[in-house]
């Protein structure tokens, strides 16, 4: 079947939420793609920041392949034991509490949402509200949509979940007035990553957690993007000078397999009790299984560093480069901010021509996002095609 | 439905028996090799996770510590952020409000940054940019250690 024939059947049969770029990927392997043509491609997307130790890592793929052969599903009515292992993992890694297992980030919002709301209810809150900051990108379902700004205000979606409010990005001010007695909980994305790559300041970090422990709230951190290496450290907070109540965890956490977690401090991790939350999916044994196996690899001081070190050189080289304003973010988690008038979209499409995959989140922004497993050379030449593009765009 | 072969001649029988024994005899070897490979990866891992166990341990004991020193007022034990002054106008979008060499928040982020594999250099480097601490040798040897 050809591209046009696939095409022609999502024209059919796919409801018209997305617009594909038009490629076929059929093969990949590390930092590399290949199309239906074998056309090869430098990937710097990884599947929105999903493929972070490469295609079709050697460990993550042997770690399915033996766990999809031996137990693929059993519910969490029963023990397994890579779910098991995993909570230990990423609760000794992190915040020292409990784990709860979804099967998205949207997911893991929503149950970081409801830890919130009860916490909330058990302070006498009647009517728990939830802050986060404009641009923030929580997730489609209800809950966390409520707590996307930009898109909470679609009316055709509407009506919206109650009890969630925003203030301007890294308005320090307005949050500490934003944060009161109604307040379950602050929300926010450590370094905003839908909206084009705008880490939350350190001022504007410090405010949220003095706020949470003035009045009881919890603090939240959505690091579906920003965790599991991505920005140099295992969790974006570990650069902070803050340490959050809550967080979430999907993309990366299963390395292509569908998996999150909403992670706690040990006090957090009391508030849900049997039959508040659950779900039929989470924290089955493959994709525990495939987590277990990325952990293994993203969880090594020197392949952090690199992360840190290739990030920090990246960045270098392309705020020197003609048409580059500013370059946004840490690790390798990149937003790269062009000069007014350079229209970002055509460059992402011209570099995805030229064999380079990026994402164009905003008008003016590309977004890298590339594996960390990457080495000089492959950094080297995507700085080269972006060069090459926008030398032909400016 | 199921159907009955008939037996196989004596020669073959024992042939067959001689194969079973060997076969066994493998089987057994290869069930010694294996157990004792698992026997070795369960002591490997229960290393691991007592390192990884005494790393979280030491942070929760550094958090504790300088939630000891921060607050003092008798509550639960909790992490906190610096109490600082409100950020000076402009500032929102820019740096972490100015704090003194002492600041939990600064300590927090250094010993985060130290657990999370960063460099003395690098946590250095964040302490004078984001705390504006000019003198960050104090905090450091308290986390690090003494330079070398």
């Amino acid at each position: 079947m050809n591209l046009t024939e696939l095409q022609a059947l999502e024209e059919r049969y796919l409801m018209r939420t997305y617009r594909r770029a038009p490629v076929e990927f059929v093969r990949g392997e590390g930092a590399l793609l290949w199309d239906a043509e074998g056309k090869e491609y430098l990937d710097f997307l990884t599947g929105i920041s999903v493929c972070s130790v490469g295609h079709c890592h050697p460990a993550v793929v042997e770690a399915v392949r033996e766990q999809a052969g031996r137990l693929a599903h059993t519910s969490n009515l029963f023990y397994t034991e890579p779910m098991v292992r995993l909570a230990e993992r990423l609760a000794e890694s992190s915040l020292g509490g409990r784990v709860f297992f979804s099967n998205s980030g949207t997911e893991a919002n929503e149950c970081a949402i409801k830890i919130a709301r009860k916490h909330a209810h058990g302070r006498g809150i009647e009517e728990p509200e939830i802050v986060s900051f404009e641009r923030d990108f929580h997730g489609r379902t209800y809950g966390a949509l409520a707590a996307t700004p930009a898109l909470a205000r679609d009316r055709a979606l509407g009506p919206m979940l109650a009890g969630f409010r925003s203030v301007p990005l890294n308005d320090a001010d307005a949050l500490r007035e934003a944060v009161g007695e109604r307040t379950a909980a602050v929300l926010i994305e450590p370094i905003q990553g839908e909206s084009g790559v705008y880490p939350i300041t350190e001022a504007a970090l410090s405010a949220a957690r003095e706020a949470c422990d003035a009045t009881g709230a919890l603090l939240i951190f959505d690091e579906i993007q920003t965790g599991m290496g991505r920005t140099g450290s295992l969790w974006a907070y570990e650069q902070t000078p803050v340490r959050p109540d809550l967080l979430t965890s999907a993309k990366a956490l299963g390395g292509g397999y569908p998996i999150g977690a909403c992670v706690s401090t040990p006090a957090a991790g009391e508030v849900l009790e049997p039959g508040d939350h659950g779900s039929t999916f989470a924290g089955g044994p493959v994709a525990a299984a495939a987590a277990l196996a990325v952990l293994d690899v993203v969880d090594d001081p020197e392949l952090l560093r690199r992360v840190r070190e290739l990030g920090a050189s990246m960045g270098d080289a392309l705020l020197a480069l003609d048409g580059v304003r500013e370059v946004r973010g840490r690790g390798l988690m990149l937003g790269v901010g062009l000069e007014e008038g350079v229209d970002a979209a055509a460059v992402g499409a011209d570099l995805l021509e030229r064999g380079l995959v990026v994402n164009v989140p905003e008008p003016g922004t590309l977004r890298l996002l590339p594996p960390l497993i990457l080495d000089a050379e492959q950094v080297e030449r995507a700085v080269g095609l972006i060069r090459d593009s926008l030398l032909t765009a400016l | 439905m199921a159907s009955k072969k008939s037996p196989p001649p004596a020669e073959s029988k024992v042939t067959e028996r001689l194969a079973s024994i060997v076969d066994a005899a493998e089987r057994t070897a290869l069930s010694v090799i294996d157990d004792a490979e698992k026997e070795a990866k369960l002591y490997l891992e229960e290393a691991r996770a007592r390192a990884d166990r005494m790393v979280a341990e030491r942070l929760r004991e550094e958090a504790d510590r300088i939630e000891s020193q921060g607050s003092g007022d008798g509550a639960a034990p909790r992490l906190r952020a610096v109490d600082s002054p409100a950020a000076p106008e402009g500032t929102a979008g820019g740096r972490a409000p100015a704090a003194n060499g002492g600041s939990a928040a600064a300590r927090l982020l250094a010993t985060q940054m130290a657990v999370s594999g960063s460099s003395r250099r690098e946590i250095e480097a964040r302490l004078r940019d984001g705390f504006e601490i000019e003198d960050t040798g104090e905090i450091l040897d308290a986390i690090l250690g003494p330079e070398e």
